[in-house]
């Protein structure tokens, strides 16, 4: 038993390694296919080239005012929804009354694209900050809450039962007992609520925002200013990298006794 | 032993207090809008939305637009699932193709599928083609990696038992491997459905003449807030049928497996 860390260490840093080497091969191969014309270098510009202008954006400062834009929507929008998301799917997963009530929106809202309540947003708040905040904390929102809701449903009733043969009652067997067991669930719910809000703030910035790293790729786009276009992409693709595997890992490792089947 | 306590009342019970908070909804939601309350700028009452509804119906303007998402829906998930769950069970399988796509697919899988929309463009031309590609990216994805925790998660003794009574190269594969698999590939192609929808809808709005996400563009920018809350319901009936709807397939064609919560 004592092998198996060392073990899944290793793996780890081979599967970093091999991460790493992919960027590498992939990068080379981009570079000589456009350099030798194979792929049109109007659209799919060498990798150096990119590499030059995201470089030249971030130490210049050109791009970072946009990375920033694109942060501060997401932790807000992430911020504005965790706390009423948390409380609405632990009041949910424990009382039948309030998921009965609750449950038609919530049923008929979660699958909704949250990017198209955009419009709604546009209208109730005019074109701004505000639309766009609220848009993305609507899709951490129900993520959230259904995430929380089924993890305190799936809490083990035997588990529960223990706890209240050990003397533990209402606030005391929801700290100690209820909660803990649901852990993993909530925290699946906030990390996959943080994820697609990124995938809804992007595309709000790509719809209508003048700022952010999807207005980027937008405004790139319709110029044709390809390697800011491509720079941009790296970025998000780097955030929402980190949204993804990081968390999983900090998951991971705050949850040590649970074990995650390993989906990115 | 194992059945769910059952509740009292049954199904009608149970069904009472979603479809009375329901009612309330729109009775306070109506009422408040007759006497003043809530500005029906913003917020139209449901029974002038019951009529524009009833309206667009009428006209085939709701037919035309729900068509055409619909069908970029469909071709974005057969592009998806299809060699999705190819690539997923081959990547489950074979340990080389796992450990070379493995890396390059987490780099890309993160970033948020709307920005592949320029990238599609570069290769197909502005179209229905990119539009369709771009929405089968981040589906695709979650296909594969769902796909290949499948195959993965499979108990090596109920292989080994197959082997051992025979089964071999397709039949191995047929009899032992897919159907072990089978719940979690169901797994992946839902949350590729629903994830098609996001992007369908994102794209529609971004640049799309028909669609229903093209119609939601367009009542906002005509300040149609009727037409928006319709085609907003539009959108939310697509978000049940492709979330309920393959559950429901799934449900059927596995009848052996505990029938599982649609959300995660």
């Amino acid at each position: 038993m004592t092998g198996t860390a060392a073990q899944m260490g290793s793996r780890g840093l081979r599967a970093d390694v091999r991460a790493a080497l992919a960027v590498v091969v992939l990068g080379t191969g981009w570079e000589l296919l456009s350099r030798k014309g194979v792929l049109n270098p109007a659209y799919f510009p060498p990798a150096s080239q990119v590499a030059a202008v995201l470089a030249e954006g971030l130490s210049a400062g050109e791009l970072l005012p946009h990375v920033g834009a694109t942060l501060q929507r997401l932790v807000v929008a992430f911020l504005l929804a965790a706390l009423p998301g948390l409380v609405l799917g632990v009041c949910m997963g424990l009382w039948g009354t309030v998921r009965r009530v609750a449950d038609p929106y919530v049923a008929l809202l979660y699958p909704i694209p949250k990017v198209a309540l955009l419009p709604l947003m546009l209208i109730l708040f005019g074109v701004g900050e505000r639309a766009f905040v609220v848009t993305g904390a609507f899709t951490a929102f129900f993520q959230v809450v259904v995430n929380t809701m089924d993890g305190i449903r799936q809490v083990d009733p035997t588990l529960v039962e223990v706890g209240r043969n050990y003397g533990a009652r209402g606030v005391g067997l929801f700290w100690k007992v209820v909660l803990p067991a649901a852990l993993p669930g909530i925290l699946t719910g906030l990390r996959l609520g943080l994820g697609l809000t990124l995938v809804t703030v992007v595309a709000v910035e790509f719809a209508v925002a003048k700022s952010g790293l999807g207005h980027v790729v937008w405004s790139a786009w319709q110029t044709l200013a390809t390697p800011r276009m491509y720079a941009a992409f790296v970025v998000v693709g780097a955030l929402g990298l980190f949204l993804t595997r990081g968390l999983r890992r900090l998951q991971d490792r705050l949850l040590a006794w649970q074990t995650s089947v390993d989906v990115w | 032993m194992g059945s769910p306590t059952p509740r009292a009342g049954g199904v009608g019970q149970s069904a009472v207090l979603p479809v009375l908070s329901v009612i309330l909804l729109l009775a306070g939601w109506e009422a408040s809008a007759h006497a003043g309350w809530i500005r029906e700028a913003f917020f139209p009452r449901p029974s002038s939305l019951l009529g524009q509804f009833q309206l667009l119906l009428r006209d085939g303007t709701l037919g035309e637009h729900m068509a055409a998402t619909m069908g970029r829906l469909f071709w974005a998930f057969v592009l998806a699932a299809v060699p999705g769950v190819a690539v997923g069970l081959a990547m489950g399988v074979w340990r080389a193709a796992r450990e070379t796509l493995d890396p390059l697919f987490a780099l890309v899988y993160p970033i948020p599928s709307v920005l592949f929309l320029p990238l599609a463009a570069f290769v197909l031309g502005r179209g229905e083609p990119a539009r369709v590609l771009t929405s089968a990216v981040t589906s695709f994805f979650l296909v594969v990696a769902n796909t290949m925790a499948g195959v993965r998660q499979l108990d090596r003794g109920i292989l080994e038992a197959g082997i051992h009574y025979g089964a071999t190269g397709h039949k191995l594969f047929f009899k032992v491997l897919l159907p072990g698999a089978l719940p979690w590939i169901f797994t992946g192609l839902r949350l590729g459905l629903g994830f098609a929808l996001i992007v369908v809808v994102a794209v529609e709005m971004v640049g799309a003449e028909r669609g229903l996400g093209a119609l939601l563009w367009l009542s906002w920018q005509t300040l149609k807030v009727r037409d928006m809350y319709v085609t907003l319901l539009g959108i939310g009936f697509l978000g049940l049928l492709a979330t309920y709807g393959l559950e429901h397939v799934r449900n059927w064609l596995l009848p052996w497996q505990p029938k599982g919560g649609v959300r995660r």
